[in-house]
């Protein structure tokens, strides 16, 4: 743990630790930031410049991303001040002209009085992300720094800038994990488990192998995922070839029977 | 030092005063060769090799008169150094010629040069001046200049160490050796020099961060990925001296305890590279780079890294990214790369410039560096004049000088004696600054008062025919194709802005598209993540600012006054002028100009594509470019 300092975010003291994110703060402290690149399990990316607040004392005073605010003692941000809600409107209609499909991109600009965009929505014919991405960038992270499988990337700058596989060719890395279609803001990423595949259909339709329960027979697991968990569990004597479902079923029957539980663990 | 007192130092002197025989030297950096430099250089190569001339040719850089290029200079034995300017491979053999024979009575001489500064040693005198022949500093263009950072360019040979050296090169290397890098520090410190990159940092702040970072492992690197349009001031510099950037770099690297530095110059620069290349190759030989430099316990070493042309990697931490082989895409500082930089390890970036700056720094101290330029804001800067200006060229000034020295009484105003508009400073990151403020000084904080910004350099100069809101769409569409995609505003915001330009200069903007573009542009420049977005709605902002009535013309007459913007201009004939020769009609592309030879011709509007030849062929002034816009028409 490191030094614990104080920051004051509208008025309010709150105690954090020092250096760590100031957006983790104000959330954990149920005050309402806008953010859609945001993750804890990642280095804050300051992407989506949702998260703008005012820094009104601290190591450079004016607006800039609370997620990319490290916290110092006595570090000052208002998060609602009319120039704040003056720049995020724009940016939110900026959003919704670039992914007029999204649902949830809709409910969170709602949420902040945003209902319409003065922008054309963008041409996204044929899009494998369905109109729906906000070029947040999770996905990418997930896959690259967190997984380290590097199955999806950006392609292109700019406005003409997208995240899909190399080529969009079906991918032979992805491991069908998900993880990106988890991480994902706005629930751009498409994928479909059919028979004992699955298709990340926005990626190119990469397919890849599901592996069976080997007690009910159902397709449970990515075969390549289940590939590098088996072998780190089967160390531990963890059998793993069951789903999830049975899994519970045989512990709590070995628990009935033997009166504690000491496999399937 | 024993390296200094090398017999090929006291050779390459000898050379470079053509002590012993004649000396021809062409100016090849990149905007002589354009023109035909290298085919001169060929022609004088062939010819001294043909007749067995004894007579030394050498290449050398730009001396910054790119109008006048291929120049060439020509020096006699203990003449004045002569620069002929346009030269053509037809005059070669009358040059060599008249050098053999001892005549001086050369065509196309535009200067001489008898006594240059070269600042790191005593100036030097190169002979006696001709009679007759005005020199360098009677010259209008040079007149007002100071060349601090383009000391060498144009007079030694970019590819010779020995020539640098002979000129007082690497000895400042040598002093700061002998010096503390805290006193090294202390020195540029005391200097204010300030990055040339165009944020204008306090450079020796910068290191002393990079300093005190405690470290297995430090970098240096230079930023020489200039891409502002219209700019070359960093290509010439490193094509005509690259030494002073690397010997700036080993200073550099001493003074914040680097071993490794990098070199990330654009690939579009092949020229550079390879006179890069080269000299490290001879700094290595000559030991000044590698190991135990000079016979210290410092050692440090450069290698060369080239850029694939993203205009975003001239931002420190897209340009680290890149250099480790990741996407090139900004990240959100701090921490700084004094902090986490390259391999996440502590590193002190500087521009080119900046590091050229250094070798006379420590040589002569900081407190003779800050003579030059004005309060906060010393030393001297390059700047590329550029556009619709007579004298195009590298200029480099001091800090504090008035625009209207440089774009008048050195660029000598507009060709066609047109009124000059405003000028673009800083790249498509400034900012539009119209001819009534010509007399601010050039430097950081008053280029920053209005708008704009001094970037690395270029200076666009714009009369009276360029359209103000043409210019920010052209601006803007460089910026949109160059936004790396990562950060919303920079993304989408700029795509809008442009689109809402295209509409204007197109006659389908409307009244609220104004007040939109201010918008947008505010919440640009403020949530923008990099660098780049947050200077991209510049020439959008400040055009706004000086030249709003342009855009009103356009959205509410429908009308471009500089008759620039195609959709709202038309080509008329004007019938008292036509002499019925039937020119234009000939020349159509596209058939709309009809009528009969000997009378008067006109055009079809509905068939016309404002192609603009019927005025270009036209020798009768009869065709006119009209804006008529809607009250009129």
């Amino acid at each position: 743990m490191g030094r614990r300092v104080k920051v004051t975010i509208d008025g309010k003291v709150f105690s954090a630790e020092e250096g760590e994110s100031l957006l983790a703060v104000a959330l954990r402290n149920g005050i309402d930031i806008p953010h859609l690149c945001y993750e804890e399990c990642l280095e804050p990316y300051g992407s989506c410049r949702l998260c703008i607040v005012e820094v009104v004392e601290g190591f450079k005073k004016g607006i800039t991303t609370s997620c990319t605010l490290g916290c110092v003692d006595g570090l000052k941000v208002l998060t609602n001040t009319p120039e704040i809600e003056k720049h995020r409107k724009v940016l939110f209609e900026l959003y919704l002209a670039q992914a007029p499909n999204s649902e949830k991109l809709k409910k969170l600009a709602e949420k902040f009085g945003v209902y319409s965009t003065r922008f054309k929505e963008k041409n996204l014919k044929n899009d494998p992300l369905n109109g729906k991405c906000v070029m947040c960038g999770l996905c990418v992270r997930v896959c690259n720094d967190v997984l380290g499988v590097g199955a999806i990337n950006f392609i292109g700058r700019g406005y003409r800038a997208t995240v899909n596989v190399p080529y969009f060719e079906e991918s032979d890395v992805c491991k069908g994990c998900k993880a990106c279609v988890e991480v994902c803001p706005v629930d751009a990423i498409d994928y479909s488990d059919v028979g004992d595949k699955r298709v990340m259909i926005s990626w190119s339709n990469t397919k890849v192998d599901l592996i069976k329960c080997s007690v009910c027979g159902r397709y449970f697991s990515p075969l390549p995922v289940f590939g590098s968990v088996s072998k780190k569990l089967s160390e531990y004597g963890v059998v793993c070839d069951v789903c999830p479902d049975c899994r519970k079923r045989l512990i709590a029957k070995n628990m009935t029977s033997s009166g504690g539980y000491n496999s399937y663990a | 030092m024993r390296v200094f007192t090398d017999s090929r130092i006291e050779k390459a002197e000898r050379e470079l005063l053509a002590a012993d025989k004649p000396r021809i030297s062409v100016g090849l950096a990149t905007c002589g060769i354009s023109v035909g430099g290298d085919r001169v250089f060929e022609e004088f190569k062939r010819l001294i090799e043909e007749k067995g001339y004894d007579v030394s040719l050498k290449k050398t850089g730009c001396i910054g008169f790119c109008k006048e290029e291929p120049l060439v200079n020509v020096k006699l034995p203990g003449k004045a150094i002569l620069v002929l300017h346009r030269v053509t491979p037809e005059d070669v053999p009358e040059i060599l010629q008249k050098v053999e024979s001892g005549d001086d009575s050369f065509n196309k001489v535009l200067f001489q040069i008898d006594v240059w500064d070269h600042k790191t040693v005593p100036p030097i005198s190169y002979g006696q001046p001709y009679e007759g022949i005005k020199r360098w500093q009677e010259i209008d263009f040079f007149k007002y200049q100071e060349k601090l950072v383009l000391r060498n360019a144009g007079i030694i040979d970019p590819e010779s160490i020995e020539e640098y050296l002979a000129v007082g090169g690497y000895r400042a290397l040598a002093k700061a050796l002998n010096m503390s890098p805290e006193e090294v520090i202390e020195e540029v410190k005391i200097s204010g020099l300030r990055g040339r990159g165009g944020a204008g940092f306090p450079t020796g702040l910068k290191w002393e961060f990079t300093r005190k970072e405690k470290s297995d492992k430090k970098y240096v690197i230079c930023n020489a990925d200039e891409g502002d349009p219209g700019a070359y001031m960093n290509r010439n510099e490193m094509e005509s001296d690259p030494h002073s950037l690397i010997e700036g770099m080993i200073i550099g690297a001493y003074a914040v305890g680097a071993d490794e530095g990098i070199i990330y110059v654009r690939a579009e620069y092949p020229l550079a590279v390879e006179r890069l290349q080269r000299a490290v190759e001879e700094a290595r030989e000559w030991g000044f780079l590698g190991k135990n430099i000079l016979g210290s316990d410092f050692s440090f070493d450069i290698k060369i890294v080239k850029g694939a042309g993203a205009f975003v990697c001239g931002e420190e931490t897209a340009l680290i990214a890149s250099i480790e082989g990741r996407i090139g895409r900004p990240r959100p500082r701090p921490p700084f790369p004094a902090q986490r930089g390259l391999w996440g390890k502590p590193t002190n970036i500087n521009n080119v410039e900046t590091w050229m700056n250094i070798p006379l720094i420590i040589l002569k101290g900081g407190e003779w560096f800050k003579q030059f330029g004005s309060e906060s804001n010393s030393g001297t800067k390059v700047f590329s004049l550029v556009g619709k200006v007579n004298n195009v060229g590298l200029v480099e000034v001091e800090l504090g000088t008035p625009l209207s020295r440089i774009v008048f009484d050195i660029g000598k105003g507009a060709p066609g004696g047109k009124k000059i508009k405003a000028v673009q400073t800083g790249g498509p990151s400034g900012g539009c600054i119209p001819e009534w403020l010509f007399d601010t000084p050039v430097d950081y904080v008053n280029l920053a008062k209005l708008g704009s910004i001094m970037g690395s350099g270029g200076i666009v100069v714009m009369d009276e025919d360029t359209c103000m809101v043409d210019t920010a769409r052209y601006f803007l569409d460089f910026t949109v194709d160059e936004s790396c995609g990562k950060c919303v505003p920079c993304r989408e915001g700029l795509k809008r802005m442009l689109d809402i330009l295209d509409d204007i200069t197109k006659g389908r903007g409307k009244k609220e598209d104004i007040s939109l573009l201010k918008e947008l542009a505010s919440t640009v420049k403020v949530t923008s993540l990099c660098g780049l977005g947050q200077t991209a709605p510049n020439p959008v902002i400040t055009t706004l600012k000086y030249f709003e009535d342009e855009y009103i013309e356009h959205v509410v007459r429908k009308r471009c006054p500089a008759k620039v913007c195609v959709e709202l201009i038309e080509y008329e004939i004007d019938e008292e002028a036509c002499t019925g020769c039937g020119m234009c009609a000939r020349r159509c592309p596209v058939s709309a100009i009809t009528g009969e030879i000997g009378k008067s011709f006109s055009i079809d509007k509905d068939k016309c594509i404002k192609c603009g030849t019927c005025l270009d062929v036209c020798k009768f002034n009869a065709v006119k470019k009209v804006s008529r816009g809607l009250e009129d028409g």
